[in-house]
């Protein structure tokens, strides 16, 4: 059965339950929204009889997968609404976005070259963006609300590229795929990374990647993303070819690597997939092969984990989890209390904000609640913009859990 | 390695995972989504437990009084708003009928029909699938000696939904009344029935609301803030219809617990197929792992036991193709029971497909339904997955799930 079949199988394997809408973290906060049932498998039937809808439609889903994992049935329905909005951006001169949010979304789809930009003068692009009249400024001029937490760009990572060549030893090296919130706006936690797989005798190769494509298929930019995608993988291919993993730090890039990129059709595209690691996946095949050393110092701190929708998505469970509760006296609970909101560019834009803040309201809860009973005093995700919105929600300090291993390695205090 | 794998998220794998993980052993809990939780009414039904004991080949038949009781405790010791009774206790369903049930939430069990008092149903605007009118009228059918009035309610969290004409479902309505804002609503509400009912008439009158909707168990106190108000009447919930609310909470809730023991859950990831160890002749053969499908690559899971726990042909754990010969189980390939003729023409009779599933041995080991040999030595089959069981007609399909999950956990 090729893909396209598959797709109208699982779309009649829809039994209109509609537990997807009743999970739908979107669907809770925004009654226009019509939810995935009705955006995925009931509109599908439409478009199929060549009946489109506009973009600015399907453009409330926040792609953040909720609905495929809650189906019952194993219907594909962030696939399908995704299909649909690839389709709809094809046709744009019927559609109804708007040059206003047509900019906003080639803008906010191109978090790579903003990044390249902001890393230039970190501190003044920071500042100016702190000037409450440049946020109503992009508020005014590109919906781009002035209350969003864009986050703050800071000293980039550097690329390391490949000098030396693959050579034989192919299976110490790794590529590290950093993606452009680590790159751009968190630095550290990449440096921290490498040296940490250097700590476990990995040569680490950072290509000049371009941004994976996903926040350009979230801002409707399918044309874009897939030529990222292409780039990235050429990047990639002679190291897939031999057998060399590309590690990702990001939940919502590994998702990219995992699941859009074996679609586009070059030879590397069939590699990825399963040479692509979350890096605690990584460590931990490490771990099960007795490869990672166990020569932590004892961590005397307590967290909250808040387990990303699209690390969810990757059916990988939580081996964040597992790894630093080998490492003694760290103590960490698994909140799990829902999407964050935040979706990537989602929350940033200004007629979604107040709805983002929403969604994440169950979650934001239930880390003050949790901190408040002393459970943890910071939290941990691996999502660089869930930590940001987590921090923008409750104040509480957050950080990428590759931060608590390389103290539990002595790598920093 | 893991102590076990549990491979599905339905309340059989839940109970397993949970109790396994409560007794110290390193779980993992593998599922493809959320599962048929969400179709849980909200009551535990065990049904006619001695009597379906004689049934042969019924899972009852595997386990003793002791074994059923023991997963009865195990539910109230996770939610202790479930009351276990000699009798079987009644609560309403969404449609104002009355449904028995074994194990229910006690504040789902309906009062004494002998009594007299009155009936106040509080009908929340725009609530989708709930017809009042319908509704009380089987309340009053169903409670002779009852007054039954209705009264209508809106929530301002929802005003944007009823501008648009749109409806509500009933799991955003039961998170409503789980907030702050709900429970001022509600006690404002319960306020003025209490004037309006209490005040002229005979003060002593028994006045009962009934609130569709409404999930007050499952509460995780370390989670979310508590919100809880006494209301100055008595407040009746009613079973869940699917989207179901009591199912939305309860899987959370489960989730929760399983996490907070240590276990881990796995989730979007599908079991495929299994590795053994290299079979000798006539042995039982052991299972090393099991492949999962996650995005991009499989994944073998390595572990000392399996507790298959996906279901049977509702919950996906058993498929069948266009052609009917075509039936299997997913993940280990099991042999099943199906019998000759699948259905039967009387649509309410109890249908032979339903007894479809895994015959098994005294420790839920499968069995090869022919040579009556076991086929998998540490893997255990719980839930709608066992053979020879039709939950519909015998009612006792939470029970089978809580007892069969239970004890295999005792095994791990």
């Amino acid at each position: 059965m090729d893909s396209r079949d598959e797709l109208a199988a699982r779309l009649d394997a829809c039994q209109k339950c509609n537990m997807c809408t009743a999970q739908c973290p979107v669907a809770k906060v925004n009654p226009r929204f019509i939810g995935p049932k009705g955006l995925g498998p009931d509109m599908e039937r439409f478009r199929k009889g060549q009946i489109n809808l506009d973009e600015t439609t399907l453009d409330d889903c926040s792609n953040c997968k909720t609905c495929e994992l809650t189906c019952p049935s194993g219907v594909k329905i962030t696939e399908m609404i995704l299909g649909a909005r690839r389709a709809a951006s094809k046709a744009r001169h019927k559609n109804t976005m708007g040059l206003r949010l047509g900019l906003r979304g080639y803008i906010l789809g191109r978090n790579e070259y903003l990044g390249k930009l902001g890393v230039i003068w970190p501190t003044l692009t920071n500042q100016v963006l702190k000037i409450k009249l440049v946020r109503l400024a992009l508020d005014k001029t590109l919906s781009i609300s002035k209350n969003g937490p864009l986050p703050a760009y800071g000293k980039p990572l550097k690329i390391q590229p490949d000098k030396v060549g693959i050579g034989t030893n192919t299976n110490k090296q790794v590529v590290y795929f950093p993606g452009c919130y680590t790159r751009f706006n968190e630095g550290d936690t990449g440096r921290i990374l490498i040296r940490l797989l250097e700590h476990l005798g990995y040569k680490t190769i950072v290509p000049d990647f371009h941004c994976c494509g996903l926040p350009l298929e979230a801002n409707g930019q399918f044309g874009k993303a897939d030529k990222n995608g292409r780039y990235n993988l050429e990047l990639m291919r002679p190291y897939l070819e031999a057998g060399i993993p590309v590690i990702t730090s990001c939940t919502s890039c590994g998702l990219t690597l995992k699941e859009d990129y074996p679609k586009l059709e070059t030879r590397s595209a069939q590699l990825i997939g399963a040479q692509a690691y979350d890096l605690f996946e990584f460590l931990w095949q490490l771990h099960e092969k007795g490869e990672l050393p166990l020569d932590f110092q004892e961590v005397r701190a307590s967290y909250g984990y808040h387990p990303p929708c699209h690390l969810k998505a990757q059916g990988i469970g939580t081996p964040a989890l597992r790894i630093l509760g080998l490492i003694p006296g760290v103590k960490i609970r698994n909140i799990d209390a829902g999407c964050c909101g935040l979706s990537g560019s989602y929350g940033f834009k200004a007629e979604k904000y107040e709805k983002a803040m929403k969604i994440g309201s169950g979650l934001f809860e239930a880390i003050n609640v949790g901190s408040q009973h002393g459970d943890f005093q910071s939290m941990t995700t691996e999502c660089g913009v869930c930590k940001v919105q987590i921090v923008h929600g409750t104040g509480i300090p957050t950080e990428h859990p590759v931060h608590i291993l390389a103290k539990a390695y002595r790598l920093i205090d | 390695m893991w102590d076990a794998v549990v491979v599905g998220g339905g309340l059989a794998g839940w109970i397993a995972g949970i109790r396994a993980a409560q007794r110290g052993k390193k779980v993992l809990l593998v599922t493809e989504g959320v599962g048929t939780l969400f179709y849980f009414s909200g009551i535990f039904d065990y049904g006619d437990i001695e009597g379906l004991r004689h049934l042969p080949k019924h899972p009852y038949t595997l386990f003793n009084s002791e074994d059923i009781a023991q997963g009865q405790h195990f539910v109230q010791e996770i939610c202790p708003e479930y009351i276990i009774n000699e009798t079987p206790q009644s609560a309403f369903t969404v449609l104002g009928t009355v449904r028995q049930g074994d194990l229910m939430p006690r504040s789902m069990i309906l009062p004494d029909r002998q009594e007299q008092g009155r009936f106040v149903l509080l009908v929340p605007e725009g609530l989708k699938d709930f017809f009042p009118e319908v509704v009380m009228t089987n309340m009053a059918r169903e409670f002779p000696g009852w007054q039954v009035s209705a009264k209508r309610m809106r929530v301002d969290a929802l005003a944007e939904w009823v501008k648009l004409g749109k409806s509500v479902s009933s799991i955003d309505y039961s998170a409503i009344w789980r907030s702050e804002e709900g429970q001022r609503v509600l006690a404002h509400e319960i306020e003025e029935i209490k004037r309006q009912y209490q005040v002229g008439n005979k003060p002593q009158e028994k006045i009962i609301v009934v609130l569709p909707s409404l999930v007050k168990e499952y509460v995780d106190f370390s989670r979310t803030k508590p919100c809880i108000e006494e209301f100055s009447l008595p407040v009746l919930e009613m079973s869940s219809f699917v989207p179901s609310p009591h199912g939305r909470y309860f899987a959370e809730y489960l989730k929760h617990r399983f996490t907070d023991l240590g276990g881990e859950l796995m989730i979007g990831a599908r079991a495929v197929s299994l590795n053994q160890e290299s079979p000798s002749e006539n042995k039982a053969r052991t299972c090393q792992e099991v492949i999962v499908n996650s995005k991009g690559k499989s994944l073998c899971l390595k572990g000392k036991k399996f507790i298959l726990a996906t279901g049977g042909l509702l919950g996906g754990g058993i498929k069948v193709g266009m052609a009917r010969k075509s039936i299997h189980e997913g993940v280990f390939d099991l042999p099943l029971f199906v019998p000759k003729e699948w259905s039967e023409p009387q649509f309410f009779a109890s249908q032979p497909f339903a007894q479809i599933g895994v015959e098994t041995d005294e420790l839920m080991r499968p069995l090869d339904p022919e040579r009556g040999e076991v086929v998998w030595d540490n893997v255990h089959v719980v839930g709608r997955m066992l053979a020879h069981w039709d939950p519909w007609t015998q009612r006792c399909g939470g029970g089978v799930s809580v007892t069969s999950g239970y004890a295999a956990a005792e095994l791990v």
